[in-house]
């Protein structure tokens, strides 16, 4: 558990890209429950007027993930293929810790369902990546993700070194 | 090892039960006290089913029953049928009150009696509340009495110390019997007010401050890090990666 094999994707978010259209939430809430109604929705968006910044949040499947950590039978666990962490419903005893141990928020107790929700990448094809109008979800390679966010870092620091030098 | 179910064979592991078996292949059995999170406790009695061993056939929770090479279960003949009958009509008499021993009174077309309804009772002693209690690591409850007696409840009926106001217990209960009421800033469950810590960014309760403490020590999270709600913690996020404070 924890190590992500050679094909495991991750979801990238890229809040520069990202409109605020909160098409995602829709998108989300309608393949898990088939209703549009984004507090059902697995991702979020936030918007800052002030500032004019939009970010989509959801469950980044952390490696020491805190919701698993805190379950006290064992519901949440790892799933080998899309490398999610997942809920067992029929195992959940809806304590909701894992809910107050989330420090991203992304884990939520649904009270039309009386279960606990959270992105579960759609067993690997998620649906909000394939909507998200501007490409600011994309769902790449473990490695690529990072690569892509390395050579950003790099770029911002040659502009940088351009305006001391 | 192999067994036979309904007339077909299927594979079972050393140390399942027959209803482990019957989940797995699909096959319905109904139960009320079972849970995936604890296996089966036999307390219910409505998982019965007839096992053929050995020449002889009788009746069994299937629950609590482990495979052995070779048994033959039947899930529905006339004999489970009508001891599944009796236990729902029992359970409905002791527990009238509740919504779903009406509803699966009527769906087992249980004959009228003399039995006396408990009308306020939402009850039929399950135990599964107990046992969610017991893995939370509280064992705040526990049945109280015995026989007819029989109930669950905290010590002596008072506000019990382990409780932590998580009401996993009613959330488990499948009779809806366990009352929780969140009225403002206070939750009560089990004869216990709790305070509830609202959230320091927004200003919403959203849990007890014994529920928060039970998951700082699970995870070793910071108490500081947990007093906020699961909205406000997104927004927190937001911030950070634009290198402000959320308006």
């Amino acid at each position: 558990m924890g190590s992500q094999s050679e094909m495991e994707k991750i979801i990238v978010v890229q809040p520069e890209k990202c409109t605020g259209c909160r098409t995602c939430e829709l998108v989300c809430s309608f393949t898990h429950t088939g209703e549009f109604n984004p507090a059902r929705s697995r991702i979020s968006v936030f918007t800052f007027e002030k500032v004019g910044f939009s970010s989509p949040v959801l469950c980044q499947q952390c490696s020491t993930a805190a919701c698993m950590q805190v379950c006290p039978v064992g519901a949440v666990s790892r799933d080998n293929k899309t490398g999610a962490m997942v809920v067992n419903s029929s195992r959940c005893l809806v304590c909701k810790a894992c809910t107050i141990a989330c420090p991203l928020g992304a884990t939520f107790y649904d009270h039309v369902s009386d279960s606990i929700l959270k992105c579960d990448l759609c067993g690997g094809d998620p649906e909000c990546v394939k909507f998200c109008p501007s490409g600011a979800i994309t769902y790449q390679e473990a490695g690529e993700a990072g690569l892509a966010r390395r050579k950003a870092v790099a770029a911002k620091l040659k502009d940088v070194y351009e305006e001391v030098s | 090892m192999k067994l036979i179910i309904d007339g077909k064979a299927f594979n079972a592991y050393p140390g399942d039960s027959i209803l482990d078996v019957a989940r797995r292949e699909g096959i319905a059995i109904p139960t009320l006290c079972y849970h995936e999170a604890f296996g089966g406790q036999g307390s219910c009695r409505l998982c019965t089913v007839e096992v053929t061993a050995g020449g002889r056939s009788r009746l069994v929770a299937s629950c609590t029953y482990p495979v052995s090479e070779g048994i033959e279960v039947k899930t529905s003949t006339p004999a489970v049928e009508k001891i599944r009958r009796n236990i729902i009509m029992v359970l409905y008499k002791r527990a009238s009150g509740s919504v779903l021993m009406q509803k699966l009174y009527r769906e087992y077309g249980c004959s009228e009696n003399s039995l006396g309804e408990k009308q306020e009772e939402r009850c039929i002693v399950c135990r599964l509340c107990v046992l969610a209690c017991e893995k939370m690591g509280t064992s705040a409850i526990s049945t109280v009495m015995r026989g007819i007696d029989k109930r669950v409840g905290t010590p002596y009926d008072q506000a019990a110390t382990a409780c932590i106001g998580c009401a996993a217990c009613a959330h488990i209960c499948p009779t809806g019997a366990i009352e929780v009421l969140d009225s403002g800033n206070i939750r009560t469950i089990w004869n216990k007010n709790f305070n509830l810590i609202n959230c320091e960014r927004c200003g919403q309760p959203f849990a007890t401050r014994e529920e928060i403490d039970y998951v700082s020590r699970r995870s070793g999270i910071e108490d500081a890090e947990l007093c906020f709600c699961e909205e406000c913690r997104r927004k927190k996020l937001v911030g950070k990666m634009q290198g402000f404070s959320p308006c």
